[in-house]
């Protein structure tokens, strides 16, 4: 099956989430949603994706402005937490994909197989601790309980309305990058489909430390907005550890800044346009000591960028979003070579490069109800390596779903949760010359209180 | 018969008429918008029915929860209006509130929504009391050009100030503690409280010189703040604006806090 | 036993008639065959005794009360008769449309007192609210049916008003002088009066048939009859409302 044969099928796919049209969703922290007595509805399309209204919250540090933010107009007993869970079943299969003949002899040869997992799950329990410490002044942390311990997904303070202005306002901590469109507000959940593959990108065999834009950063953003949020900017520098905690030494700092424009269309309503880009640098080496390499010493930075172009297209009932990326990556990082020693490149080699981007449709039936398809893409356009095949690393990938919320309150939320994704990597097993096809179905539930 | 005919034409006719003019009264038109009930009535149940209620009569499931309480829209009766009290909003007063919010209450500005939805809004919210179809707005208060702000015009505010009995409820001195401070009620019979309008505090209805002179001549209906259009003289109102400022100003220790600035 | 109480005996006795609000006047002269209801309201059980008013925090509003004021909600004379209800055909009249007089009827704001307490006028009825004092006042009806207003009265012009829907009764507040109460009773008909000082009443010109008569007041609420009159009939009937302890 070609690559052609399975785009066509998956914009097929995508066609006919658009016209199933019968199922949709919910959203996302209800501590706020308890402290202002808001339905979900009122902030997300669907939780966890905010609406336009949610987007000039969040903007305004999680403030209304009309004098009732500071904790100090809430009853003592709240508390500004909130608990997400996602309680599945699920089922993913590989195929075909490399298996010795006889299990347990490595040296029976390698046959073309099948692997199919499927049972219940739970994935993670996340943590939304979010609020007001006092007018304009707020802070959010989102720490996940797993099976493997607790990490700190998420945690900064903001300053928001400097001098006044809703143009200023200042976060430091660990946070998610202000995405074209979040990651973590995600309407899918599962593994195959669940993230954005572009957000995540890193081509076989490349070294840079920064695994992507979809991953939170250390860093210390600068954001401003207009009042409805149609203008927004933000500039953020991190720290070029990929958001790892504990200091480094040689570390450097890295640019991200998103820019985005809203416009209203007659009948149509709000459209949202938007570029980003992110400037840094990774270690290509490390300090040595009898050749083992010193944790947290990384040295010879050499530069990678990400840059692209978005929009957020509302057709009544149905939106698009669509997202387009174009990435490179050093010849050093791109080839995992020290830049101390050239010599160790490869002949002919280069700083790979590659497009990617997806189109995501949602149907929302009514608040309750979202459908939900995405097509995403990648290609590689330059590998690192002149000698590794050029399709090495493409994938395409579409997921349909839907999210329905069977009540709607301004205490807590429920969604009943099903989809299917399909994921085909190029080149992934390389000693059949073709393509492994990974599918995963999810039916779960999405909750939080 | 062919009379007949003709004639139930024109019941026809007269009915598809009838059924139009209903439905007009189911717009809002702010400027060149025109709003649509049917559109809004989708919007307010993802936006406003936690706190309105379903029938639009402020009691939707957090209401207890709150104060003030959520406007009940069945009876028309709206704080921040451009016409006479008693008498109903134009669409744009009720355009502005839902563009601007209400300080010190949990109605948020819903800029964020496009103005067409906005728009729709106020259609639905219109539909919710059949006084908008019974009757027509007020009369728009027209609002001259202010005049420059005084000591002598301040002053001449602060003896309406007396002579009007503000003091009764706003207190001598405009910190809201008059004598009745503390008998007031809102129509529903919930106590409310007279602002102190020297705390540097957020008008309700908006805080520009114009929503002051607008708020002071039509009153804030539904609450124990009457309207003084056949009190006093445009003039004199400005003096009482100007007045009032001078209590913002003494809050502000000398800077003249214009907050929330004017937008659509 | 204050003055008040001792001098509400004597006018009831001298003046002892009804305040009729409600018969037609001009333009409708009483058919001959037409019925008369009257009758007295009465009072039954401890009626709360009046209180002094403080009106110290407006001076202005004292001079009109050398000797104080007494709290007007229930005011009953030395037989019981109730002051200030309204008696008024509550069923039996169909869908038959009045046109509202042309006169208006007048609430006035003396001594920083309504008067009268309570005043019953037709809907769409100009009512004609004046102010006698030297201060400012605001007159603000809280109706449950009709527009609600509130306008800033000076001494001066008297302000006009009206209600479109009948609503018994829309209660009457002054915001800057919390002690004024009011009642602004409206009808859709012209059958209704509102008692006098000895609680009489009397509602003319009613064609004969069967009626609910309702009486009403502000305090005490509602007490119904039934009645049937015929051709140039007078009824008499009595209504008694119950004073409960704390009302």
């Amino acid at each position: 099956m070609g690559i052609g044969t399975v785009k066509k099928i998956g914009m097929a796919v995508v066609a006919l989430g658009i016209l199933m049209a019968t199922v949709q969703p919910s959203y996302a922290i209800p501590a706020f949603a308890r402290k202002y007595g808001l339905p979900c509805s009122a902030c997300h399309e669907a939780w966890p994706k905010l609406n336009n209204f949610g987007i000039t919250f969040r903007d305004n540090g999680y403030q209304l402005g009309k004098g009732r933010d500071a904790p100090i107009y809430q009853d003592p007993g709240y508390w500004p937490i909130a608990f997400r869970m996602t309680p599945q079943w699920h089922r993913e299969s590989t195929s075909p994909r490399p298996l010795d003949a006889i299990p347990g002899n490595g040296g029976s040869g390698t046959v073309a197989g099948g692997i199919t997992k499927s049972g219940l799950d739970i994935s993670s329990i996340d943590m939304l601790v979010a609020g007001t410490l006092y007018k304009n002044v707020s802070f959010f942390a989102q720490p996940f309980l797993s099976d493997g311990g607790v990490f700190i997904g998420q945690m900064h303070i903001r300053f928001d309305n400097l001098l006044g202005s809703r143009w200023l306002n200042v976060k430091m901590g660990k946070f998610e990058l202000d995405l074209p469109i979040s990651e973590e507000r995600s309407l899918t959940l599962d593994n195959t489909g669940g993230a954005y593959f572009n957000y995540q990108f890193r081509p076989v065999a490349d070294s840079n430390v920064f695994g992507g834009i979809g991953n939170a950063q250390l860093g210390v953003e600068l954001q401003g907005h207009s009042e409805n949020s149609y203008t927004r900017y933000s500039l953020a520098m991190t720290s070029s550890s990929d958001g790892a905690t504990g200091l480094a030494v040689n570390s450097t700092y890295n640019v991200f800044g998103n820019f985005t424009q809203g416009f209203e269309l007659p009948k149509l309503g709000l459209q949202r346009v938007g570029v980003y880009g992110y400037l840094g640098q990774s270690p290509t080496y490390f300090q040595t000591v009898g050749g083992s390499p010193i944790a947290g010493t990384g040295t010879g930075n050499r530069s990678f960028y990400r840059a692209g172009a978005y929009g957020l297209w509302y057709l009544g009932k149905v939106d698009l979003s669509t997202f387009f990326e174009h990435g490179q990556d050093n010849v050093y990082l791109g080839n995992s070579t020290p830049a101390n020693q050239p010599a160790l490149l490869p002949v002919g080699a280069v700083g790979p490069s590659w497009n990617g981007g997806f189109a995501e449709a949602h149907y929302t039936y009514n608040p309750q109800l979202i459908l939900i398809s995405r097509y995403e893409i990648l290609r590689m356009s330059r590998q690192a390596n002149p000698g590794v095949r050029s399709e090495l690393g493409n994938l395409d990938a579409w997921t349909v779903g839907y999210r329905w919320y069977p009540f709607m309150s301004s205490r807590a939320g429920l969604a009943w949760v099903q989809e299917y994704s399909h994921l085909v990597t190029q080149e992934a097993a390389p000693v059949f010359g073709t393509s492994e096809h990974k599918s995963s179905y999810v039916m779960g539930f999405d909750f939080d209180f | 018969m062919r009379t007949k005919n003709i004639s139930t034409n024109c019941v026809v006719l007269l009915a598809l008429l009838f059924s139009s003019v209903t439905s007009f009264a189911q717009q809002s038109h702010i400027g060149k918008l025109t709003g649509n009930a049917k559109q809004g009535k989708a919007l307010y149940r993802r936006y406003c029915i936690f706190c309105h209620g379903p029938y639009g009569d402020g009691t939707g499931e957090n209401a207890p929860y709150m104060d003030p309480k959520p406007r009940d829209f069945t009876k028309a009766t709206f704080k921040c209006r451009s016409t006479p009290s008693g008498s109903l909003p134009l669409d744009s007063d009720l355009y502005d509130t839902i563009s601007r919010g209400v300080h010190s209450s949990g109605m948020p500005s819903w800029r964020p929504l496009t103005r067409q939805q906005r728009a729709d809004l106020v259609a639905y919210v219109k539909s919710f009391s059949s006084r908008f179809e019974e009757e027509k707005p007020g009369a728009a208060l027209e609002i001259p050009p202010a005049p420059p702000n005084s000591a002598e015009s301040a002053k001449h505010g602060a003896e309406l100030f007396e002579s009007m009995n503000c003091w009764s409820c706003h207190g001598k001195e405009g910190r809201g503690n008059g004598p009745n401070a503390r008998t007031l009620t809102d129509s529903k019979g919930y106590p409310i409280v007279p602002p102190d309008l020297t705390s540097g505090m957020h008008f309700k209805c908006g805080d520009s010189d114009q929503a002051m002179f607008r708020d002071l001549m039509t009153g804030l209906d539904g609450t124990p703040m009457p309207s003084f259009s056949d009190a006093v003289k445009p003039a004199e109102a400005w003096d009482l604006v100007h007045y009032v400022e001078t209590l913002h100003l003494n809050a502000k220790k000398g800077i003249l806090v214009k907050a929330e600035p004017k937008g659509e | 036993m204050s003055m008040r109480f001792v001098s509400t005996i004597l006018t009831g006795v001298l003046a002892a008639g009804a305040v009729s609000g409600g018969a037609p006047r001009a333009g409708s002269a009483p058919a001959p065959s037409a019925a008369v209801v009257k009758g007295t309201v009465k009072v039954q059980g401890a009626v709360p005794k009046a209180t002094r008013i403080d009106m110290s925090q407006d001076p202005k509003c004292s001079p009109g009360h050398p000797g104080g004021v007494m709290t007007d909600d229930i005011v009953a004379d030395g037989s019981s008769g109730l002051e200030d209800a309204i008696v008024y055909v509550s069923q039996g009249l169909g869908d038959a449309k009045f046109e509202p007089p042309k006169e208006a009827a007048v609430i006035e704001q003396k001594g920083c007192m309504y008067k009268p307490h309570v005043v019953a006028v037709r809907a769409n009825q100009e009512l004609k609210v004046v102010n006698s004092d030297t201060t400012t006042h605001n007159i603000h009806p809280a109706p449950n049916n009709n527009r609600e207003s509130n306008q800033t009265q000076p001494p001066g012009a008297p302000l006009s008003m009206t209600f479109a829907r009948e609503e018994i009764a829309i209660p009457v507040k002054c915001n800057i002088h919390p002690w004024m109460h009011s009642y602004i009773a409206v009808f859709k008909h012209p059958y209704f009066a509102v008692t006098g000082k000895d609680g009489s009443f009397e509602i003319g010109n009613l064609p004969p048939g069967s009626y609910t008569i309702t009486a009403w007041h502000g305090k005490l609420g509602t007490t119904i009859q039934k009645i049937t009159v015929g051709e140039s009939e007078t009824k008499t009937i009595e209504f008694v409302l119950k004073a409960q302890a704390g009302s």
